[in-house]
């Protein structure tokens, strides 16, 4: 792992160095074994093939020295054998196991006769055995029968022995003793040395000359590739007017000049983001200014269309009492210049008493429409803090809206919970968001339907400050998911072009987080939606200086 | 005239209702609170002259006059609204009634408008519809 891990810090080109390497060698390591094994066996065989024949020849040629049982005869022939490269060792033996001849050393002769007693040697090939020295030298020993042919042998024909046919048949031949050589296979051992260091200096050329040859190669690689490193690091330090100089034809020659062609076009987005940051923070200046300017202007269209309901609703309540007291005030009068007061009767003095008794109470109930609209209008100009009673700000606005739910036919169910506090508030600003409430509902709701307004209390509660929630519940077209996402965005709206401004709902959120509160909805398509305004009763403490 | 003409008050706010029952005390005057009641009014016996408000709970003063208009159309209606938009005079008069009148009216408004409505029994008329 950590030899991995060393390769990998490498370069390509010593990965590439390393990779060929270990190729070469692994290849030349199997190579060079098989062939010197090869050799080894080659060699071998030709060692034995060499040390068959001679003992065949010894043999042979000791046919009548063993016959004689001739020490000097044996000895000659033994002689000129000794002198033959690789034998270290010749005997020979009489068939009853005595030597009668031998040549070299008696180390050797000491390893065959411990190793046998007994003839084996085969006249149709030699005996091979191999023994191991105490020096460490390996030794091949070969066996082979002296043979002769019975019959014919004879003092008198000795002479002519020579002349017999070579291919007489075995039952004519009679072992008469054994021929044995032992050959040193110290040579070879020598010669597979030999072969394994020049295979081993040959490996090492290859890889030397390989080694030359593939740095020369991966440095055409590599070279532009450290190029293009260079001008990267330099591309990435900011420097673009560095380009990569390569041209070639191949794939690195394309991979620069697309590169050349990034930095181009780099180079010419950078000045384009540079152009734009300059001029950014003036655009944004101007658009927050204008946007500003522009929501201002709704804010206050949206606040004029609100005002522009009231004055509806405003204009159809006073006109009603105003047109009861016109109406008696000009007919009191009219009754009274007909008649002298002296002439007044009974009946007259009771239906004067109606007449100015009905001027009364509906000039009262003009005063109560003009004070809400006063106390609407004084309060919803500054967020000025006071107690409120929410119950008492949702009775008064309903007397402005009630009477467009009438006039759909519409039913507006009021579910008060009495045990409300007086928290603080904007009675103005709440009149305007409960408007909205309301106004959203109708508009909403189908003919007949109902509108349910519920206030309700949960009490404070451990870390729970307690609040106040207000419901608006309608059996309306409802608000489609997708919409429900937009429907606090300032200018959303889904009324016809002209009809609505967007801005009812985000005015009121607005409104309802000054009082630290929130809105929440629920809404199924075609089943309704339910607006519930909830505020916490903890005081806020707001910004002086905040104008609505 | 040997009979008196019966009129038909519709309103929805008691103080009108009163008080035009009291100016024209001189005719056989009927109320009705709201459209529903004008109806079942109207169901009973013929009126010379309907006054009706336009905007009321239930059954608005414009089927009101519809139905009026369907069963006797000789009868004369006169509305008379808080609303005194354009929108609720133009379709007021193509409904065919014979005046309108926004509220705050004066006395002498709406004695005109009875006078005129219930003289044109010669045959003619001074609003058309």
């Amino acid at each position: 792992m950590s030899f991995l891990g060393t390769i990998r810090k490498f370069g390509i080109r010593e990965k590439f160095v390393i990779v060929v390497s270990l190729v070469i060698i692994f290849s030349m390591t199997i190579i060079s074994g098989y062939l010197i094994r090869r050799q080894n066996e080659i060699y071998s065989e030709e060692l034995a093939n060499r040390g068959s024949a001679l003992v065949a020849n010894l043999a042979y040629n000791a046919e009548y020295g063993v016959i004689l049982e001739s020490e000097e005869e044996l000895e000659n022939l033994l002689e000129g054998f000794s002198r033959v490269d690789d034998i270290v060792y010749v005997q020979i033996r009489s068939l009853d196991q005595r030597v009668l001849a031998e040549r070299g050393h008696k180390i050797y002769a000491a390893l065959i006769c411990s190793d046998s007693t007994e003839l084996t040697a085969d006249a149709d090939s030699p005996t091979r055995i191999y023994h191991t020295a105490e020096d460490g030298t390996k030794i091949l020993e070969l066996r082979y029968p002296v043979q002769t042919k019975r019959q014919e042998f004879s003092r008198e024909n000795l002479g002519t022995v020579m002349n017999y046919p070579a291919t007489g048949t075995e039952s004519n031949m009679e072992t008469i003793g054994e021929a044995r050589i032992c050959l040193t296979m110290a040579n070879l051992g020598l010669e597979i040395t030999r072969s394994q260091t020049a295979s081993i200096l040959l490996t090492f050329m290859v890889v030397i000359t390989a080694i030359i040859i593939m740095t020369a190669f991966v440095r055409i690689i590599t070279r532009p590739i450290e190029s293009l490193v260079n001008v990267t690091d330099q591309i990435s330090k900011g420097d673009l007017d560095r380009t990569v100089d390569i041209s070639r034809h191949d794939e690195i020659g394309l991979l620069a000049e697309s590169f050349n062609r990034m930095i181009v076009s780099l180079k010419h987005s950078q000045e384009e983001i540079e152009e734009y940051n300059r001029t950014l923070e003036e655009k944004i200046i101007e658009r927050t200014r204008e946007l500003e300017d522009a929501q201002q202007q709704l804010v206050q269209s949206e606040k004029l269309a609100g005002i522009g309901q009231l004055a509806a609703g405003v204009a159809h309540e006073l006109n009603n009492p105003l047109g009861g007291i016109l109406g008696y005030a000009q007919f009191t009068l009219e009754k009274m210049e007909k008649k002298d007061i002296e002439t007044l009767d009974e009946k007259d003095y009771v239906s004067f008493k109606r007449y100015i008794k009905d001027i009364e109470t509906q000039s009262k109930r003009c005063k109560a429409i003009v004070q809400n609209l006063l106390k609407f209008s004084r309060s919803s100009n500054k967020i000025e803090f006071q107690d409120t009673d929410i119950n008492q700000v949702l009775r008064e606005t309903l007397t402005f809206v009630e009477h467009q739910f009438v006039m759909k036919q519409m039913t507006l169910r009021k579910e008060f919970d009495t045990t409300i506090p007086i928290i603080q508030g904007n009675p103005g600003q709440l009149q305007q968001v409960f408007t909205n409430m309301l106004i959203n509902g109708l508009h909403a709701s189908a003919a007949g339907s109902e509108v349910v307004v519920s206030t309700r209390f949960l009490p404070p509660l451990g870390e729970f400050p307690g609040t106040i929630e207000i419901d608006f519940a309608d059996n309306g077209v409802g608000i489609s998911e997708q919409n429900m996402k937009k429907i606090f965005e300032p200018f959303f709206t889904t009324k016809e072009v002209g009809t609505g401004t967007g801005l009812g709902l985000s005015v009121s959120y607005g409104i309802i987080k000054d009082h630290n509160g929130e809105i929440k909805v629920k809404s199924i398509l075609n089943k309704g939606t339910t607006f519930t305004v909830i505020i916490p009763l903890e005081k806020k403490s707001l910004p002086a200086d905040k104008i609505a | 005239m040997a009979t008196v003409p019966n009129i038909l008050i519709v309103d929805d706010e008691e103080v009108m209702r009163d008080f035009l029952f009291d100016v024209l005390e001189s005719f056989e005057v009927d109320k009705a609170r709201d459209g529903e009641e004008a109806i079942s009014k109207l169901s009973e016996k013929k009126y010379d002259l309907i006054i009706t408000d336009m905007k009321m709970p239930g059954i608005s003063g414009e089927d009101v006059v519809r139905f009026a208009r369907e069963k006797y159309p000789d009868a004369k209606i006169i509305i008379i609204s808080g609303y005194s938009t354009l929108f609720s005079v133009t379709s007021a008069l193509r409904c065919g009634v014979s005046a309108f009148l926004a509220k705050p009216f004066t006395i002498k408004q709406i004695r005109t408008e009875v006078a005129k409505s219930l003289n044109t029994e010669s045959g003619e008329n001074v609003m058309k519809a």
